[in-house]
């Protein structure tokens, strides 16, 4: 069972925030339900977008997504980092901090990316040693996120939906489901995202992501950069009432960002399909 | 199999997407497999997913190139111009100084690569002062600190030293960096004071001083603007803070005191 994280000022569909967008959002207060921020982004940094940026955080409900700890790398966390993200969580107020679950650094070297981790046992075993660190040193819950992955790194001795939930389990964390990572993974692996679906521990669900993809060649990459289709929106409504609590979706876009209204008028959908199937019974099976 | 093998596994991945030659992944990635002392089922998954493994590799130089040349981007023309930029970009990757958790800063472990290890610079060697002068209006615009500004004393007094604004930086180059172009990549020789400064809309801007200015600017900080005029042998004593003030109004001075 997953720790109790469901807040009432976190429900519905929020969006994630970004740079082209702060002046508009910090200005006309767009009434997204909650937003959500990668601290890289802000820490550190200054001037007047940063001023704009900061300006949303303090008005505005947020949760945060971070993207360089390297949850399953061997580097040791950079203790500067933490400092600095435990502040930051501090001033927005965020009620969990996420994190993917993959490596991106090795040896010092960071690479920005996320990195499938080996499904082994020793894997699973090395990842619920990180994250019950990370859950010692963080001032907020810890939430772990499933990627997108390409390839599989090394000998596989588990299935990811098993490999994920050992870890869920081991570290006893919550779950970000990113719905539109597990219908990538169907599709570049070739299974039934629903039935993946029925093998991962739901009730650890705390908040999903829905995003965008696109296909190059014959793969598909979760780009972030297209809107997102009508199968993962209703992989969606079909996962909502088998988690059976109203938990936070978060629509995201990192390439070709379209204007805010585009994107508010893509969140309103979402919205609308999230209510629409959170206002009938929680079915199972 | 023990946690070792994790990490060996993922010391092999990274190594396939930063290494010079991608031919090793290419041509035999059982064999890259096998030199990072992965057993015969780690190999076989190498091989099976090759083709894959090179997407990682495109992803993730792609990833940390893209500030670089956004922010380089005559640095970029230049190094082009000779057919040495990828060339330039690879041996970037391999030396691996990318250890920021912060993405914006990659452009500055570029600088740093190429200050450690004089990449290019026997050919040109006005490298530093380019890819510096490129990265300077965004230390500017992001400096985190100047906000807000402190109270100080509004106007110049002779007895006063200067205080510049957090974000305000005096640079000098010994040659002509900020005023190439992507057409027009290579700088004249000539040395140049500049002050860069954000302005009160937070845009960077800079401006070009004369010497004495620029020498006015840094000495006044320490030993007071009246002073420093003496020092620097300025007559025209209402003319050094009339400058100073117009400094001050344009958001370069934080303040006198």
């Amino acid at each position: 069972m997953a720790p109790s994280l469901h807040l009432e000022s976190f429900t519905g569909v929020g969006l994630g925030l970004r740079h082209p967008h702060f002046a508009a959002v910090a200005r006309d207060n767009p009434g997204v339900p909650f937003w959500e921020i990668a601290p890289e982004n802000v820490m550190g940094d200054g001037g007047r977008d940063h001023d704009q940026v900061c300006r949303i955080l303090e008005r505005d409900p947020v949760v945060t997504h971070g993207l360089s700890l390297s949850v399953g790398g061997f580097d040791p966390f950079d203790d500067d980092y933490l400092e600095q993200l435990a502040g930051f969580l501090a001033f927005t107020g965020s009620p969990w901090h996420s994190e993917h679950l993959c490596f991106s650094s090795v040896d010092g070297t960071i690479t920005h990316e996320l990195l499938p981790m080996p499904l082994t046992r020793a894997s699973v075993r090395h990842t619920i040693r990180r994250v019950r660190e990370l859950k010692d040193r963080l001032p907020v819950p810890f939430i772990l996120e499933n990627i997108t992955y390409y390839a599989e790194l090394g000998e596989k001795e588990l299935a990811e939906p098993e490999f994920l939930g050992e870890i869920l389990e081991g570290a006893d964390v919550g779950w970000l489901l990113d719905i539109n990572n597990v219908y990538v993974n169907s599709l570049n692996f070739g299974f039934e995202p629903k039935d993946w679906l029925l093998r991962v521990p739901l009730d650890r669900v705390v908040q999903m992501h829905i995003a965008g993809h696109e296909r190059v060649g014959d793969l598909t990459l979760d780009s972030h950069g297209a809107p997102v289709i009508d199968p993962v929106i209703e992989l969606m409504q079909w996962v909502l009432p088998r988690i059976g609590r109203p938990v936070p979706v978060l629509l995201e876009r990192d390439n070709d960002i379209p204007c805010l209204a585009t994107l508010l008028a893509e969140r309103a959908a979402i919205q609308e399909a999230y209510d629409a199937v959170m206002a009938v019974p929680v079915r199972h099976g | 199999m023990g946690e070792e093998s994790v990490l060996a596994l993922q010391r092999t991945l990274v190594d396939a997407a930063l290494m010079a030659d991608p031919g090793a992944l290419e041509r035999d990635p059982a064999g890259l497999a096998a030199a990072h002392g992965l057993a015969g089922g780690d190999q076989s998954a190498f091989l099976r997913f090759r083709l894959r493994l090179m997407v990682y590799r495109n992803m993730v130089r792609s990833d940390l190139i893209e500030p670089v040349e956004t922010t380089c981007f005559v640095t970029q023309a230049l190094m082009e111009g000779a057919g040495l930029w990828d060339e330039c970009l690879t041996a970037f990757l391999a030396g691996r100084t990318m250890q920021s958790p912060f993405y914006r800063d990659l452009p500055a472990a570029f600088l740093g690569w190429l200050a450690a290890t004089g990449w290019g610079q026997d050919r040109w060697p006005f490298l530093l002062q380019l890819v510096h002068c490129e990265l300077l209006s965004g230390l500017v615009t992001h400096h985190p600190g100047g906000d807000p500004m402190e109270p100080s004393q509004a106007h110049p007094r002779l007895s006063d030293r200067l205080v510049l604004a957090a974000p305000t930086q005096l640079v000098t180059y010994g040659y002509q960096v900020h005023r190439v172009s992507r057409e027009a990549p290579i700088p004249a020789p000539g040395t140049v004071h500049l002050i860069a400064y954000r302005d009160a809309g937070g845009v960077a801007q800079w401006m070009e001083l004369t010497p004495a200015t620029a020498a006015l600017l840094l000495a006044a900080q320490r030993t007071g603007i009246g002073q420093a005029a003496l020092d620097l042998g300025l007559s025209d004593l209402s003319e050094a803070i009339e400058l100073l003030a117009d400094f001050q109004a344009r958001g370069a001075i934080q303040g006198f005191g």
